[in-house]
């Protein structure tokens, strides 16, 4: 389990990195916190000619409130999100997802949005960043382009980044004044991959659900924004009656889950909805 | 002074026991948690190759060619070998069943996935995975045989054509009057049983570093090799070497479990070596090799279990038919596992008349290796669910009828119906203890209000045997017939009086070497920080067979307590002619040879030890001047098989009960387990600390076993669980404290009363689990009948008809 | 498959207090350069693909998997490994608490757990049962059943507060007391 030989490049500044995935296009690979590349390296299931470091480049490491969204750098690791101060009243839905991400000695050296431009579907940073409608920054040889997470991820470990793109910087909007959130999942072990899990965030105005954003992940072939369950649940009146309704409308919404050795493609799409009705209740109690 | 072996500990000479029983801190722990130990991986000898090995991606197929040219021309690389070399340097493994071995690469054909095909020894293991990029190998497919029933089949392709069958091995064993205990029976209570694979997975995987001398062909392998010896005979036979130029040395294991086999990748390692002009290979199994390949599958069963009853519970009959999945070959002693149950058959019950119906068939998988419990524990599943099952049918509590089938208390030593006779035991009063100490009326009560709020949770109660300290003999069902194994230690004094114990075989875990320095140190009257343990080499040491089958710690105990007698006896003969005296008139006491009739005149034993290192001429010529003594002890009073299978096998009989509360979400088919309560007896414990460590860790794998870990293959028997990803390891939020007691009652037959332990709870927690899901389950009528008990199979089973 | 050429790159990275430069090729893991470069073998492998945690290092303190890291990664950085731990044969309490309560068997996992609970008890004197299995819940041992090993942990964290001190400072006084210049220190 030794990786495949490979040129290696620690430019030091973002032109210079785009530069140089632009020089080689898919023989090129960024490295941040390669928690997953590093693996797949090991096991030689990857096999780029140059590995392009983005450690060294100064500012990426970088994590900031500003105009009503947490910004975290293309270096930030999991952990050091995790202990940004204040996460907790700032976005305790993403300090609460970070938790669930691998362990604390992945998170460590894993970056966000090195998670995020690797896509697997069934990990929590990009249910996350869908659920809260994150807006990806991206840098390419042509400039800076924005993208919603919703539209970032097309499928299974792909995204819209060309080979010469670099993902900069998530911007996470703040949480609504007054919302509740949660993210539950089903995993084989504390810390594995989900077999199934979702992530809600809501508001309760008047009594009745507002603004609510339902996120299913480890579903399908990206998290799965579940608009029919958002719909239901807008202006209904909290309560076990509208979870299990609106998480029926998650499972309906599941399409073509994976079936593999640890959940069958029908249990996904049903457990989905489960999490999703037990999300809904959890968010619905903080809002 | 008596001329036999201690056997128990006032025996000893010694007023006060200092060490043994104590939680004793363990001699081995300073150098590991600096990180100090010399595990095989940090051998580093000058010249050193590494080898890297390309695998069949073919379940089954026939090996058309093989070009490795580009591999021997690249830089760094100084030997390719493939299966032709094998076939023409080496034998097939010896296997049992006899005849079903293959070479140590694949030669005409690859039997599995993972399969060695081809290997290459280069300068670094970077480049020797570089270049086994370089090597193309033409396959032609041949069909599949991708599980057990397959194998069976009519048409079924075959593994080895020179059998004619892919049926390794099928009997039926009768003992007893089987058939009128179910023709008379009041009840006949019966199920079917599926449990997958699984397998030890140590932390540390296999490795060795190999060299063939050309020079005086001496071949000399150091590795993580659980027993030396057998190991090196193994190798002898296969490499065609005399025994005694095959030199094992074996380094500190990260774990075993038993899976610590790689016997292909030191002939590899050796073929190598050979080739390349003698240079030492080293061979690191990594752990994509050791999940897709090593030797750490174990156990791919099919079971059904019958039991006749009276209507008050009695068990008067009890049928086991398993259909087992070898996998390609028979290499790696994965049969004793289907043994091995024969050691302890009944259980904890009385049943007079029982009946085993066993094939082993051969398929396209990975060959099966011993793991942890060697077999029984899937059998002690299926009795125990099958022993509830009738409990539920009856009306009676899981606890009551256990306990009117026990073994009672008196009829020790008690021969089971398999023919094994277990040491001592009290079944009953390890129950009661635990219902006490676990509240079970209690329990019971909030099960039955959970239920009936709907909720799925259940209670698991269930009692095992752990036979201890193994004999071939209880293997000679599947051609390993031979009876007894040796563990032998040599112990010496030196100038200053210090003690070193020389024994063959290396650290695993389990703390024998404390162990040693325990007995030596009271035996003495000493320290054990004032005795060294020193491991030797297979050609060195004293006969060994070393840890496995929950021999080592009573083997050691015995080996030390015989040689330390041993070189009392000798001691006492010199501090007789320094004395003065007769020798039987001297003995030995706190650590003092004194004259029995006149105890103030007495020589400390390191003097008497100086006066025969250094005064050997003054010494009578038929006395031995050397402080030391050898001893190798063997377990007594075993038999050979008869035509049934039944022997005396192993040795002791420990006995553990568990209990487990457990609920199941329904939603999402996951278990968490609530509560876990146990108590055990494995005699007397010789280090308490390291025995509860052995039951902890015992319970981990327990739980990995019902609820997480498998190795799946596909239709085509490709593997699916080849990371630990996928195959998942219990870590600290699976395991549940536990809160345990010991009982003790000791063994009439070994040293100082111990039994085996070591295997422990892996015999235990599987079943207990099980059972208790299934109580979870019973209010909906369902029951779980496959192990493990993962999320996917248990949801399957509560929404069947979902969609 | 083309030629690959071999590029080479300088590895310059503080190893237990200690300046360590060296020219390797890029893909050489962390893991194995502190292994093999090194010879600090304290640092074990069992996975190789960032689940067992056998081979967890600290990185400026951080407790990660040096399996899944390429040694030219930690360019600039500080590595602690299980190496720097005793401080003249006197065991850490770290490591003297994982004897005290047997907290290991085989002890092939036992420094990647200790390296994982020095980082936690330097940031958490007294953890929380949530807070340790979040730690511990990231290494795999095969052998004790993890029980013991929560214990171990406990009883380290309850000794480094008696002495006041966090496992890294400790050892940060020992590297310094290491690192110190000797033999002109007579005339003070
Ligand atoms: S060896 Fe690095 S995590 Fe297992
Ligand atoms: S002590 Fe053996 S793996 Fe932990």
């Amino acid at each position: 389990m030794k990786p495949p030989a490979f040129e290696y490049a620690a430019p030091a500044s973002v032109a210079e990195a785009v530069a140089l995935l632009d020089e080689r296009g898919f023989d090129a690979k960024v490295l941040a916190g390669g928690q997953s590349l590093m693996a797949l390296l090991n096991m030689r299931l990857a096999r780029p000619e140059l590995l392009v470091d983005i450690a060294r480049v100064p500012g990426l490491d970088s994590i900031e409130i500003s105009g009503g969204c947490l910004g975290v750098g293309a270096m930030v690791r999991q952990r050091s999100l995790e202990f940004f101060p204040g996460l907790a009243d700032s976005h305790p839905l993403l300090l609460a997802g970070l938790r669930h991400v691998a362990h604390p000695q992945n998170r460590n050296q894993g970056t966000v949005c090195g998670s995020l431009a690797h896509a697997d579907p069934a990990a929590e940073l990009p249910a996350l960043a869908v659920a809260a409608g994150a807006e990806l920054v991206i840098e390419g040889p042509d400039g800076k382009r924005s993208e919603s997470a919703e539209d970032f991820f097309i499928t299974y470990l792909t995204t819209t980044l060309e080979p010469a793109e670099l993902l900069v910087e998530a911007r996470f909007p703040l949480l609504p004044e007054g919302s509740g959130w949660s993210v539950q999942e089903v995993t084989r072990r504390h810390g594995d991959f989900a077999l199934a899990g979702a992530v809600v965030t809501m508001r309760i105005a008047d009594a009745r659900v507002a603004d609510p954003h339902v996120v299913a992940f480890g579903v399908g072939a990206v998290p799965l924004r579940c608009t029919a369950a958002e719909q239901a649940l807008a202006g209904a009146e909290p309560g076990p009656a509208a979870w299990k309704e609106a998480g029926a409308l998650v499972s309906e919404a599941v399409e073509d889950p994976l079936d593999d050795v640890h959940a069958s493609a029908s249990q996904r799409r049903s457990v989905a909805g489960v999490m999703a009705s037990r999300a809904m209740e959890e968010a619905a109690a903080r809002a | 002074m008596s001329s036999r072996i201690p056997n128990s500990l006032e025996e000893l000479p010694v007023s006060e026991i200092r060490w043994i029983g104590k939680g004793v801190e363990r001699l081995e722990d300073p150098s590991l948690v600096t990180g100090r130990t010399e595990f095989i991986d940090n051998v580093v000898l000058p010249g050193m190759l590494h080898c890297a090995i390309l695998r069949s991606t073919y379940a089954h197929a026939r090996i058309v060619s093989i070009d490795s040219s580009a591999a021997e021309e690249m830089e760094g690389v100084y030997a390719v070998i493939t299966g032709r070399d094998a076939a023409r340097l080496t034998n097939p493994a010896t296997t049992a069943p006899e005849g079903w071995g293959a070479y140590c690469l694949a030669h005409e054909k690859t039997r599995f996935v993972g399969e060695p095909m081809v290997a290459v020894a280069a300068t670094s293991r970077y480049l020797a995975e570089d270049a086994l990029e370089l090597i193309i190998v033409e396959y032609e497919e041949l069909p599949v045989v991708a599980n057990a029933q397959a194998a069976l089949a009519a048409d079924a392709a075959l593994l080895f054509e020179e059998h004619g069958s892919n049926v390794m091995l099928q009997r039926k064993f009768t003992w007893g009057e089987v058939d009128s205990a179910f023709d008379q029976a009041d009840l006949v209570v019966s199920d079917d049983y599926r449990w997958n694979r699984l397998g030890a997975n140590p932390m540390e995987t296999f490795g060795c570093v190999v060299d063939w001398n050309p020079a005086d062909d001496m071949l000399t392998c150091r590795g993580s090799f659980q027993s030396q010896s057998y190991m090196g005979l193994a190798r002898s036979l296969v490499l065609g070497l005399p025994s005694n130029q095959v030199r094992m040395i074996s380094h500190p294991h990260g774990g075993s479990f038993g899976g610590k086999g790689g016997f292909r990748g030191v002939d590899i390692c050796a073929l190598l070596s050979k080739a390349a002009s003698g240079r030492p290979v080293k061979w690191i199994e990594d752990r994509l090799e050791y999940l897709l390949a090593g030797a750490g599958q174990s156990w791919d069963r099919e079971y059904t279990l019958q039991l006749a009853l009276k209507k008050d519970g009695t068990v008067t009959g009890l049928r086991v038919k398993l259909l087992d999945d070898m996998g390609g070959t028979a290499e790696a002693f994965g049969a004793v596992s289907a043994a091995k149950p024969l050691a302890a058959f009944t259980g904890c019950y009385a049943i007079q008349a029982a009946e085993y119906d066993l094939t082993l068939v051969a398929t396209n998988k990975v060959p099966q290796s011993p793991y942890r419990g060697m077999g029984p524990p899937p059998h002690n599943w299926v009795l125990e669910q099958t022993m509830d099952k009738a409990a539920r049918e009856l009306g009676l509590d899981p606890a009551e009828i256990r306990r009117r089938n026990y073994i009672p208390a008196d009829a020790f030593p008690y021969t089971i119906a398999s023919g094994n006779e277990y040491d001592s035991g009290n079944y009953e009063a390890a129950l009661d203890a635990l219902l006490d100490m676990a509240d079970y009326q209690k329990l019971c009560a909030e099960r039955d209000s959970a239920q009936a709020e709907g909720r799925l949770l259940g209670l698991g109660l269930v009692n095992t045997i752990e036979p201890g300290v193994f004999d071939w003999n209880a293997y000679a069902i599947v051609g390993l017939e031979s009876t007894g194994v040796p563990e032998g230690i040599t112990v010496a004094i030196d100038v200053m009086g210090r003690i070193t114990a020389r024994l063959g075989f290396s650290l695993e875990g389990q703390g024998q070497y404390t162990l040693v320095a325990q007995v030596l140190a009271d035996y003495f009257a000493v320290t054990p920080a004032d005795v060294s343990i020193v491991y030797q080499d297979s050609l060195s040491a004293p006969p060994h067979f070393g840890p496995g089958g929950s021999r080592l710690g009573v083997a050691i105990t015995g080996a030390a307590l015989g040689a330390a007698h041993l070189l009392e006896r000798k001691l006492a003969r010199v501090a007789a002619v320094l004395l003065q005296c007769g020798p039987d008139d001297v003995e030995l006491m706190d650590g003092f040879l004194r004259v029995r009739a006149m105890p103030e005149a007495k020589m400390h034993f390191a003097e008497v030890a100086g006066a025969m290192l250094a005064r050997s001429d003054l010494l009578p010529e038929d006395i031995d001047p050397q402080p030391q003594a050898t001893y190798v002890w063997t377990a007594p009073g075993r038999t050979p098989a008869d035509e049934q299978g039944r022997a005396k096998s192993y040795l002791t009989a420990a006995n553990a009960c568990h209990l487990v509360k457990v609920e199941v979400d329904p939603d999402t088919g996951t278990v968490d387990i609530l509560g876990y309560w146990l108590v055990d007896d494995c005699g007397t414990r010789l280090n308490p600390v390291t025995v509860e460590g052995q039951t902890m860790g015992g319970i981990a794998q327990g739980v990995g076993a019902a609820l997480l870990e498998e190795y799946v293959y596909d239709e085509s028997a490709q593997p699916l669980t080849s990371s630990f990803m996928d195959y998942l390891l219990p870590s600290v939020y699976e395991v549940p404290r536990v809160e345990k007691k010991a009982l003790t009652t000791p063994s009439p037959f070994t040293p100082l009363g111990a039994k085996g332990c070591g295997e422990g709870a892996m015999h235990t927690t599987p079943a207990a689990i099980m059972c208790a899901i299934n109580d979870a389950l019973s209010p909906l009528g369902l029951s779980a009948r496959e192990v493990p008990a993962s999320p996917r199979r248990l949801w399957k089973l509560l929404h069947e008809n979902a969609d | 498959m083309g030629e690959r050429k071999i590029s080479r790159v300088t590895v310059e990275v503080t190893v237990n207090g200690r300046r360590q430069s060296a020219e390797l090729e890029p893909r050489v893991t962390l893991a194995d350069f502190l292994r093999v470069e090194l010879g600090l073998t304290g640092t074990h492998l069992g996975c190789e693909h960032g689940v067992c945690g056998a081979c967890t290092v600290l990185l400026d303190g951080r407790a990660v998997r040096s399996c899944i890291m390429l040694a030219v990664q930690a360019t600039g950085h500080e590595v602690t490994t299980i190496e720097a731990l005793a401080n003249e044969g006197e065991l850490h309490p770290l490591q003297q608490a994982f004897v005290d309560k047997h907290g290991l068997q085989c002890g092939f996992c036992t420094p990647g757990f200790i390296m994982a609970a020095a980082e936690l008890l330097e940031r958490d004197p007294d953890p929380s049962e949530q807070a340790l299995l979040e730690t511990l819940g990231g290494q795999v041992c095969r052998c004790t059943g993890y029980e013991a090993i929560i214990e171990s942990v406990r009883d380290a964290a309850e000794k480094l507060r008696q002495r006041g001190v966090g496992p890294l400072g400790l050892l940060a006084a020992a590297l310094e007391k290491k690192a110190a210049p000797s033999g002109n220190g007579g005339g003070e």
